[in-house]
């Protein structure tokens, strides 16, 4: 009766009796599904343009962030240091199309796959080898972001809203609608439709698919210098946070593969999920829940609705 | 043997056909240790419909790809509009006028009729992607223009009825007849047309041919077609080039091809 | 304008046409989509238009009383075409665009239409195909240049040129134009109109400027209609109603007419446009409502749900709120939330958001179809109506609108019913004539001007509406003398969505049976959901499952017709599903899709000798007509069943001889 009493009324009844305790947890989860958000997010641009599941970006991610870093600790201004992290990863992009994809067209997506394991591990090493292993801090004030925090008084308590997650949440925001309407509403978005939906009707109109592929690779390297920036402002910078990526994976699954506002709901439905979880419902299974509740969820997910929340449906034709 | 360089003409029903567009020499594509195509030479004229006809495994997609730039040819050279080169590469083949349909209808299946034929249109499109953001001034002009280039084929074709749905959705005859739309929204000066019929009713059938017809007609296009009912192709074709087994057997107008003993062994299966 | 025009009382279309150039001058009279944008033309920009056409029939050559056909679907060119020929003193004849060659030729021939106004290559060929059988045709003007460029011109002439000639010659012709306008009286003939006629040659219908003026008149002021009303014109152009509502009452109170893009964008158009009077025959309404019930069986359980909840309540109160009866305040929140929810959206899918006054005629419409939308707030409303009338009989006044009549006399109308129950009409709308016909125009209309309607009702004690039965001729009697009416019993079973069309017959005999056409689209969804597989419509219609299904529907109607006195010995005792689907091509219909039931039952003496001789199933061979015109046989063995009835006094002595 204990189990049950603490599985099915305790959590609810400490939920009502302290609701500003509630929202903070909520508030918290929110922030962190925002960044699972956008680097899911990352990974559905490159899969829907090359049909490739890019595992390379929670090293994007890093790599980015330690490019942002190194410049500034080598004496470039620290907006400089944007514009050139920038830089690096439009030299990136541009790099991956011309020395790996260029020369995989048409081979299987495994290899493809494969190759993006193996650009992982070059960059952790060129990442390592230019700016060093070890751990740096976000040059969060420097980029003149926030980083105080406000005492909120709601429901009879209070809630603490740290900036710097103000200032993800809005900048996620911000960047999810600037890449909803570069592909619903550009030519390149139409041509990158067209990509993911036929390579070779694709070519035939005249579509070309290095420039397709440049200008998506460069998308999500800039999705992942903003995730980069924000997580290490709330954590660190270090090899560390390409954990922090898998959780990319169960948010896909959740959201599917090739739908953008599948990727953002699906981050945040993980993201207060598990911190939720975490809160009301760890200590019976001795915490550290937050770890591994995403895959769970993941896994019921795949065996009632494999095509995820928005994902396109499987219909064969017979 | 060559024949000599092929002369314009006026066809019996009033179209003038003009000089060389594309010339073929000598291609030889090999995929490993098969050769596709073997020594084929052949010429399309401005203004006529041509149709590639033979058996299965012919060659026939093959050639097509090669002239669309999907296939490089190992030997033999291309000559489209004066120019020679050893191979195409599909952009470019694009960029100089040459669009396609395939066999099996290969339409963007998540986009609408009007998307994927707006999409025919990429190479028209001049102004950068910067340009378009911010839809103003001439972008805003370009975009409209291009719409009303589209909204045309769309009239043409008579699917307006279907502009906004996802063609994913549509019958197998009406995605044919909306990647001959994507094709034709290229404005192209070389449309070829894979197997344009396949798999298509008696009635559908007239349709397509109705239209390839009036593009041909009204747009003076230049039109190469993969065809297997002959029906279609005796009435369509101006002139007629046939493979077997990536070899050319016989080159002519319909007629005469149809009379053609090689031809009728082909079909026949007669063995070699 | 000379005085006396402009003194004179307005007596023609092309005067109406004239003061609306000047009093609506910059609101739009026409509307076309077309290249995806509509494009729009306002009244002055028609009457230049037309003007210039007109001009151009006069260097073409028209003469005063020469008949222009005009073929082709609702386009603003061809109303304007109409309207240019009164101009001339030339009378339009608007004729079916999917009539086949054969019925062309005979209206063509019998008009005498010395030009032809054709909409594309498609009617261009027919009219060239029958020439030979209409010599009198001089020129054929087309709007559509696609695919005519190879044709030979000497007697073909693109629309657009033969305005522009006109526009040029205006110098030389525009003295005449205005003389021949300025002549047309109330007399003269505006229109003719050929009806389809359900036996027989077509007649063509002569209505004069005043039969068409008079009516749209007072049916504008019936429903205070006003130049800010926007119509869909999608009715056969050949059709009084669509004359009537595109031209009669477009020029009378000046509103704009909206053309579609093309047939199979009609919903879509209308949507967009939204039309605020709208005029449709109950198979439009039924099909929608089809389409709307199929979709809800596709929906998720949670849309599903709110909708029959809403339907519901607004079946309850909805009726009650658009007759502007008293309904209690919770009643009205709950139907101003569902009009939130589901009302106002699915009014704007079906394209009604904006209408103010919606009809249906031409046959019965299912009681369920109509209260759907009257409980959704459209004020849709029933006229009973003919060609020979103008289109005005009997209409239905806002707050007395009920399924079961057809309303009381138009303004100006004067009812009458003989002894065999037939009705009789005299109105201002009344024809002129059936041209070159007078023995059908002497056996229709009689000297004091009373016309027969051809159609069995009475008028309603109390409330005065009109009430139909059936086709007077139609009205039978059987063996043992009980009253036989076919369309009756055949408009209750056509209620039911899974049933396209029915055929009762039972004349002369000591019991009715019926065929049956199952509802292609209704049916193939029912079988879908219930995972029956069919490869045709021949192997569906005979499925025993789908045979049970109507036999339910038709036991149903037997429960109901047993309830009338009169008219119960019209249950249908046996019946069976057709294998081919009625159809106007191979004869079996009207052009207009009402049954013909003489040559349906010549058609198929064999299977109604089937239902009469107790068997249980025959084999049957028919000759169908594909759609290009060749002809083919299909065969089938259809399944006859024997349907429960309701045993009432008189049926059980039948039953005891």
């Amino acid at each position: 009766m204990d189990l049950l009493y603490n599985i099915f009324i305790d959590p609810f009844a400490q939920m009502a009796a302290t609701p500003d305790f509630l929202l903070q947890v909520l508030w918290e989860g929110f922030v962190t599904g925002t960044l699972y958000a956008l680097i899911a997010l990352g990974y559905v641009l490159i899969f829907k343009a090359s049909g490739v599941f890019n595992f390379a970006q929670g090293i994007m991610v890093v790599f980015a962030a330690l490019s942002l870093v190194g410049f500034y600790e080598a004496g470039v201004p620290a907006y400089l240091a944007l514009i050139m992290a920038l830089g690096v990863m439009g030299v990136m992009a541009i790099g991956v199309e011309r020395l790996v994809l260029r020369h995989m067209v048409n081979q299987p997506e495994i290899i493809l796959f494969m190759a993006t394991i193996g650009l992982s591990y070059f960059l952790i090493g060129a990442g390592e080898l230019i700016f060093g292993g070890e751990t740096k801090s976000m040059i969060t004030q420097e980029l003149g972001l926030p980083t105080g925090s406000t005492v909120v008084d709601v429901a009879g308590g209070i809630v603490i809203l740290q900036h710097i997650d103000v200032a993800a949440a809005v900048i996620a925001a911000i960047l999810v609608a600037a890449l909803a309407f570069f592909f619903s509403k550009t030519r390149i978005g139409r041509a990158l439709r067209a990509v993911a939906d036929d390579h070779q009707a694709a070519l035939s109109v005249g579509i070309s698919l290095n420039q397709i592929w440049a200008v998506v690779w460069f998308a999500a390297g800039i999705v992942a210098l903003a995730t980069g920036i924000m997580w290490g402002a709330r954590s660190d910078v270090s090899f560390a946070l390409q954990i922090v990526a898998l959780k990319a994976l169960p948010v896909l699954i959740l959201g599917g593969f090739t739908s953008i506002p599948g990727a953002i709901i699906g981050g945040l439905i993980i993201g207060v999920g598990e911190k939720i979880f975490e809160v009301y419902w760890g200590g019976l299974l001795g915490g550290g829940v937050e770890g591994w509740f995403a895959y769970v969820i993941a896994l019921i997910f795949l065996l009632f609705r494999p095509q995820g929340l928005f994902g396109e449906k499987i219909i064969e034709r017979i | 043997m060559n024949a000599a360089a092929p002369q314009p003409y006026t066809t019996e029903d009033g179209r003038e056909i003009g000089g060389v567009l594309m010339e073929m020499k000598n291609i030889t594509l090999k995929f490993g240790g098969v050769t596709a195509i073997k020594g084929i030479s052949f010429d399309i004229q401005e203004g006529e419909i041509r149709a590639i006809i033979g058996p299965n495994g012919a060659g026939k997609t093959s050639m097509l790809n090669v002239i669309n730039g999907f296939y490089h040819p190992q030997e033999g050279e291309i000559v489209f509009r004066g120019e020679t080169r050893s191979r195409m590469r599909p952009y470019e083949a694009a960029k100089q006028g040459i669009s396609r349909t395939f066999q099996n209808v290969a339409l963007f299946q998540g986009m609408t009729t009007l998307d994927n034929i707006m999409a025919g249109r990429t190479l028209k499109m001049h102004r950068n992607f910067l340009w378009q953001l911010l839809r103003y001034g001439p972008a805003l002009d370009e975009e409209i223009e291009h719409r009303r280039k589209v909204e045309e084929v769309i009239d043409f074709l008579e699917i307006e009825h279907i502009r906004r749905t996802p063609v994913g959705q549509l019958p197998y005859g009406l995605q044919k007849r909306v990647e001959l739309g994507r094709a034709l929204a290229a404005e192209p000066s070389l449309l070829l047309l894979d197997e344009p019929m396949a798999g298509m009713n008696v009635e559908e059938k007239e349709d397509m041919s109705r239209f390839i017809l009036d593009v041909n007609e009204q747009m003076g296009t230049t039109i190469a077609l993969i065809e297997h009912d002959m029906g279609v192709v005796m009435d369509l074709a101006d002139r007629v080039v046939v493979l077997d087994y990536g070899k050319k057997i016989a080159d002519g107008p319909p007629g005469e091809v149809q009379s053609n003993q090689d031809v009728i062994d082909a079909y026949l299966g007669v063995p070699h | 304008m000379n005085d006396k025009s402009a003194s004179r009382a307005i007596e023609s279309i092309p005067a109406l046409l004239a003061r609306n150039a000047v009093k609506f001058g910059d609101r739009p009279a026409y509307r076309e989509k077309e290249f995806g944008i509509w494009q729009s033309w306002t009244w002055s920009e028609a009457a230049d238009e037309i003007r210039a056409l007109a001009l151009g029939y006069l260097q073409l050559g028209v003469a005063e009383g020469d008949f222009i056909a005009i073929i082709g679907r609702n386009r603003p060119a061809l109303y304007w075409a109409m309207v240019a020929a009164q101009s001339v003193g030339a009378v339009p004849v608007p004729l079916y665009q999917d009539a086949v060659a054969e019925e062309m030729a005979y209206v063509l021939d019998h008009c005498g239409a010395r030009f032809v106004i054709a909409e594309d290559q498609e009617q261009v060929d027919k009219v060239l195909e029958v020439h030979d059988r209409a010599p009198a045709i001089e020129h054929i003007i087309y709007l559509e240049p696609r695919g005519l460029r190879k044709y030979d011109h000497t007697h073909l002439h693109p629309l657009k040129d033969l305005q522009e000639q006109g526009r040029a010659a205006s110098q030389q012709f525009a003295p005449e134009l205005e003389r021949r306008t300025g002549k047309i009286t109330f007399d003269d003939t505006c229109v003719m109109l050929y009806t389809s006629g359900t036996t027989g040659r077509p007649k063509g219908v002569v209505l004069s400027n005043r039969n068409i003026i008079e009516s749209s008149k007072s049916s504008v002021e019936f429903d205070n209609l006003t130049e800010k009303e926007d119509v869909l014109a999608y009715l056969p152009m050949a059709w009084v109603g669509d004359f009537i509502f595109s031209i009669g009452q477009a020029y009378w109170a000046g509103f704009c007419v909206n053309c579609p893009e093309s047939n199979d964008t009609m919903m879509n158009d209308l949507r967009e446009i939204g039309p605020t009077y709208y005029f449709a025959p109950p198979r439009v309404f039924e099909t929608q409502l089809t389409d709307v019930t199929i979709r809800m069986e596709d929906a998720s359980p949670l849309k599903k749900r709110l909708f029959n909840y809403y339907m519901d309540h607004a079946r309850k109160v909805g009726p009650a709120i658009l007759d502007g009866k008293p309904v209690g305040a919770w009643d009205r929140l709950k139907y101003w939330l569902g009009n939130i929810v589901v009302y106002g959206p699915l009014k704007n899918v079906l394209g009604f958001s904006r209408v103010r006054v919606g009809y249906t005629a031409g046959e019965a419409i299912g009681p369920e179809i109509f209260e759907f939308y009257r409980s959704l707030g459209i004020n849709l409303k029933q006229l009973y109506g003919q060609t020979e009338a103008t289109v005005f009989i009997t209409i239905q006044p806002d707050g007395e609108v009920r399924a079961d009549t057809v309303g009381v006399p138009a303004p100006g109308v004067e009812l009458r019913i003989d002894e065999s129950g037939e009705i009789y009409y005299r109105s201002p709308g009344v024809f002129v004539e059936y041209f070159k016909n007078p023995e059908s125009t002497a056996s229709t209309k009689d000297a004091e001007g009373w016309v027969a309607t051809g159609d069995a009702g009475f008028i309603e004690e109390g409330t005065g509406h009109l009430r139909i039965i059936d086709r007077a001729k139609d009205v039978g009697k059987m063996a043992d003398g009980r009253l036989f009416a076919p369309k009756y019993i055949e408009n209750k079973l056509k209620f039911y969505p899974n049933i396209l069309e029915a055929v009762v017959f039972g004349d002369g005999r000591d019991m009715c049976t019926a065929f049956i056409n199952i509802d292609l689209a209704a049916v193939g969804n029912w079988a879908e959901r219930n995972n029956i597989a069919y490869a045709s419509y021949q192997e569906l219609a005979g499925h025993p499952q789908v045979y049970s299904m109507i036999q339910e529907h038709v036991e149903e109607v037997n429960r109901s017709v047993a309830q009338d006195d009169m008219l119960s010995g019209c249950q249908v005792h046996r019946f069976l599903i057709l294998h081919k689907e009625l159809d106007a091509d191979d004869g079996e219909m009207t052009r207009t899709r009402k049954v013909r039931r003489k040559v349906v039952a010549e058609k198929f003496a064999d299977l109604i000798a089937a239902l009469y001789d107790g068997s249980t199933e025959i084999y049957t061979e028919t000759e169908v007509t594909y759609e290009d015109g060749r002809k083919g046989q299909i065969s089938a063995t259809l399944e006859i069943r024997d349907a429960k009835v309701v045993e009432t006094g008189p049926t059980k002595e039948v039953a005891a001889q």
